[in-house]
């Protein structure tokens, strides 16, 4: 099996958000950079083993390490990975913490995606989500990155906060498009369980939006979107041709990846694992030389199957039978065949070509969809 | 042994009135258990009893006492104290020759607690009236005396004054146990001539049976004969209960014990039945038990119909352990296949169901519980209806008949407005108010067992702020203007959805039905259109509109395992639901049928 991509995870941020439910801890410098040694130690275990075509760091926020510590992270990647293989090289960032400096040295060490941790253009929206950055120093970023010679560029945004208008949102996909970054994901707002914002939710301080509204936000992506020049190829994912994110397909079509860092994940040969979650723990145990793997599951055929499925579903292609079928060593339809006849009966899926894929309708209800092939 | 020094006695009381705590003071004070094995309500052995703090099976218990030089052998014996179980308290008494009637000082006397005691009197039982929880600071014992005296014309004079709690008066119970209340007649020469008053299944030992010896004696090795059932077996054990079971020589004349006789299925025993020897046998039976009648049905089916058998297992093995419950396989176009279970009364139906859940693993859905209808039809012929999927088509009927039950409820005369109003929406029909003070009276009512099933009882408690108590017996068929209330789920008849109402209250009924289900059935991916009709006639519509975005827009890293999982909740919320053609429809769903008054 393929295992060809990388995850960093940096935990970090300078302030929590208020929807954030991420791996990521406010910190103290000094015990960043005690991360980043372990980090290299984990990395250092690698070396030669694996041959990376994609390599991601994420967080948490990258690039809040500060110059030094980031040179010191991109030295152990290109030290322990043959960076000859790399194809993609994605690092995020916030447009609170990103200098010009750390930008040259992202550059200097060959990566060259960047992800932009935008979420809003509209500084009321940034405060009310409890971002550290203005929309002005989003713009700035941006524009800095290009300057310094990045051409696969990703901005985040994000939708369907209380206080947000239908209009509020046409804007800022206006602005998006008129900055006019390769990739662009557009992620729906979600309450997840222990943030600020859920308990706002939870004692009635705030209110969802209305479902028709978000959902009249989420057409209204993908139309404006797709008219100017983006693919929609993934739920909420959309690319100019050729620049779709090679590193999230790994996830997607539920191939190998490496994880490493606090919390992060791998899959590898068909076994799930994820490191110790807490920052701490995590440090300790890297550096007492110990087994830091904190979960592990080996999945059954079919529930990796099935797995397979709902991930590759989030795809706009689908997933090809004839792919399932050289991977399981049956079709799809002889595990799912009576939920796909019900769902293209409800005109949510379709079977064409080979090729099992969410419909227009299906995809605004994948969630419910998705549910009926666990 | 001589009968003399026997006295088999029980205790009737209302729920709460005390009764666990004084039964557990006797056994202290006769030290029939130590303080070690003490544990509160020793009586009770059942988990669920203790939880709802009421005796559901009848237990005895052994207790040595000396008196003045002189050794006792007191059998307590004990009743059940809900409505429901009144089958259970008449099997009690049948083993006594008294009892105590436990009347808490506070509350005075209860509904039930009258009808138990008039039971007794017609079993010509000896009474003491006995005043509990006098230590309490409200208690009223002269307002409860007369409240006694004008129920059931019980003297003042013969009351005594308790506190289980502080252990006053205890003694004098004991007195009056051996003083008031006869031994035991029965002949120790005679041919063996004794009760079955319960009987219960033990895993391992197979059924213990509870046994009031009347005439004669039984001892190990003895082959007894059971008059009723015809047959006969081979006594292994004998002895008592100390409350646990405490093997004996043998049991004569007067004496309450057990019995074990390799007897393998609780089916096999009828409560009721008399035992004698088969060699030499009694001539007269003893008069026994009128069968419990089950009052109560409703539909109880597995949610995956690969579970039908394991739901019959399950069923099996709780009718062991209690014959007054019935059940019988029956499909459902809705529910697959399924059981028609019969119940003495709610509370019977919530504890059986109870015991389900938690003695085995398996998902049920359980339809709305329903009377036993009479209808007369066309031709003449009358049949029984125990579930509303049985009631022929209109035309076919000539006459819908319902049971009709006598509800007496004794309360503060300030909430008799309250009760009078609750009675009238229930289609009561009023029949007497009679003052047992100046601040309590019984009030008497006819009202349709239909209406008193669900949530009556509860309705009662709360509009008397807990003062009111009620008893209430059939008193037979009634004929009523009745209709079949069916319910359609897309498009599809939804059988055990369907109920008989009065035709007066069906088109209300049926609108706040859909309404009700509108809010328990979740939406779906589709319009789900919910309708309420009567024969051919739609009486309410509602639509529950389709699920419009349910999509999780968000990057999970190689966090898979939580995206999966969060899909197997949603998953697992549906296995819990009955799918009806393509709508899920929760358990809750089912029931709502019933509380449709809210
Ligand atoms: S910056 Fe990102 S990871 Fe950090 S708190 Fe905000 S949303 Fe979470």
């Amino acid at each position: 099996m393929l295992h060809n991509s990388l995850y960093i995870h940096i935990p970090f941020c300078v302030r929590k958000c208020r929807y954030c439910d991420f791996n990521s801890i406010v910190s103290e410098s000094k015990k960043i950079g005690r991360y980043l040694h372990a980090i290299e130690k984990e990395l250092s275990v690698l070396n030669g083993r694996y041959v990376f075509n994609t390599v991601y760091i994420g967080g948490g926020t990258p690039s809040i390490l500060t110059e030094v510590q980031l040179e010191k992270l991109l030295h152990s990647v290109i030290r322990y990975i043959p960076s000859s293989e790399i194809q993609e090289y994605t690092v995020e960032a916030n447009p609170g913490t990103l200098t010009v400096n750390k930008i040259g040295l992202l550059k200097e060490y060959m990566v060259n995606r960047i992800s932009l941790g935008v979420q809003s253009f509209q500084d009321s929206q940034l405060k009310y989500l409890g971002r550290i950055h203005s929309s002005n120093d989003a713009g700035n970023a941006f524009v800095s990155l290009r300057k310094a010679g990045f051409k696969n560029i990703n901005v985040d945004l994000i939708f369907g906060s209380p206080e947000q208008s239908l209009d509020d949102w046409e804007k800022d996909l206006k602005t998006v498009v008129e900055l006019g970054p390769d990739h662009i994901s557009t992620y729906a707002l979600t309450y997840e369980e222990g943030t600020s914002l859920t308990r706002d939710l939870e004692d009635a301080s705030i209110h969802k939006l209305d479902e028709y509204v978000e959902l009249e936000m989420y057409k209204t992506s993908i139309r404006y979107l797709t008219s100017n020049g983006y693919n929609h190829y993934e739920i909420s994912n959309f690319a100019k041709y050729g620049y779709e994110c090679a590193h999230n397909h790994a996830y997607w079509k539920n191939i190998g990846y490496v994880g490493i860092g606090a919390g992060a994940y791998s899959f590898i040969d068909g076994v799930r694992t994820s490191n110790e979650k807490d920052v701490f723990k995590y440090i300790d145990g890297i550096n007492e030389n110990k087994n830091v793997i904190s979960f592990r599951e080996k999945l059954e055929l079919n529930q990796f199957a099935s797995e397979t499925v709902v991930m590759a579903l989030r795809l706009r292609q689908g997933i090809s039978n004839t792919d399932f079928y050289e991977r399981f060593g049956y079709t799809i339809e002889d595990q799912f065949g009576e939920q796909m006849n019900r769902l293209a009966k409800y005109g949510l899926v379709s079977y064409e070509n080979e090729r099992l894929k969410l419909t227009e309708k299906g995809l605004f209800v994948a969630d419910t969809v998705m549910t009926e092939f666990i | 042994m001589s009968t003399g020094s026997i006295r088999n006695f029980c205790i009737i009381a209302h729920i709460d009135h005390g009764k666990s705590t004084l039964a557990d003071r006797l056994l202290e004070k006769t030290h029939t258990i130590t303080s070690r094995e003490f544990r509160n309500q020793m009586l009770d052995d059942m988990d669920l009893e203790r939880e709802r703090g009421i005796t559901i099976k009848a237990s005895a218990v052994a207790l040595k006492l000396v008196r003045e030089g002189k050794e006792y052998n007191l059998n307590l014996i004990d009743t059940p104290g809900h409505v429901d179980f009144s089958y259970e308290v008449s099997r009690s008494l049948g083993a006594c020759e008294g009892a105590l009637l436990l009347v808490d000082a506070s509350q005075g006397v209860e509904a039930q607690t009258v009808a138990n005691a008039y039971l007794a009197m017609e079993l010509n039982l000896a009474i003491i009236p006995v005043i509990s929880k006098i230590d309490l600071p409200n208690s009223r014992p002269d307002d409860v005396l007369n409240e006694m005296e004008k129920t059931l014309g019980i003297a003042p004079e013969e009351a005594l004054m308790v506190s289980a709690k502080t252990g006053k008066g205890i003694d004098e119970i004991f007195d009056a146990v051996i003083k008031r209340i006869p031994p035991p007649k029965g002949n120790p020469n005679a041919p063996l001539r004794s009760l079955i008053f319960d009987s219960i299944y033990d895993e391992y030992r197979g059924v213990v049976v509870y046994l009031r010896v009347f005439d004669g004696s039984v001892k190990v090795g003895d082959e007894i004969y059971m008059m009723k059932t015809n047959s006969s077996f081979k006594v292994e054990e004998v002895g008592i209960f100390k409350p646990k079971m405490v093997v004996k020589a043998s049991l004569s004349a007067g004496e309450v014990g057990y019995c074990i006789a390799n007897i393998k299925s609780l089916h096999d025993v009828k409560v009721g039945d008399t035992v004698t020897h088969n060699r030499d046998r009694t001539a007269e039976a003893l008069p026994g038990y009128r069968p419990p009648m089950a009052m109560v049905y409703c539909g109880i089916y597995p949610t995956n119909n690969a579970d039908f058998h394991l739901l019959r297992e399950a069923l099996e093995r709780l009718s062991l352990n209690d014959s007054s419950f019935t059940f019988e396989p029956e499909t459902s176009q809705a529910l697959g296949f399924g059981f028609r279970c019969g119940f003495l009364g709610l509370l019977h139906m919530e504890i059986v169901q109870e015991r389900l859940e938690r003695e085995s693993n398996i998902n049920i859905v359980q339809t709305a519980p329903n009377v036993t209808y009479e209808i007369l039809k066309i031709n003449k012929e009358i049949i029984k209806v125990d579930n509303p999927e049985k009631v022929p088509p209109v035309g076919e009927i000539e006459e819908f008949r319902e049971p009709m039950v006598r509800a007496s409820f004794i309360l503060p005369t300030e909430y008799l407005g309250a009760i009078m109003q609750l009675a009238e929406g229930r289609r009561g029909r009023y029949k007497s108010t009679e003052y047992l003070s100046e601040k309590r009276a019984i009030l008497i009512y006819e009202l349709p067992l239909a209406e008193i099933i669900f949530d009556f009882f509860d309705k009662m408690k709360s509009a008397t702020r807990g003062y009111g108590t009620l008893d209430y017996d059939f008193i037979g068929y009634e004929t009523a203007d009745l209709v079949k209330l069916d319910i359609f789920v897309a498009s599809k008849r939804v059988d055990a959805l369907s109920t008989i109402v009065h035709r007066k209250d069906a088109d209300i009924k049926g609108r706040k039905l859909v309404k009700k289900l509108k809010n328990e059935i979740s939406r779906h991916l589709f319009e789900v259109v919910l309708q309420a009709a009567i024969g051919s006639r739609i009486i309410a519509r509602e639509s529950i509109r389709p699920i419009a975005k349910n999509v999780t827009a968000k990057c999970y890293g190689g966090d898979i395992t939580r995206k999966r999982k969060l899909l197997e909740k949603q998953k697992e919320g549906k296995k819990r639901m009955k799918s009806i053609g393509n709508v899920e429809i929760p358990q809750k769903a089912f029931l709502s049928v019933l509380s449709v008054d809210e």
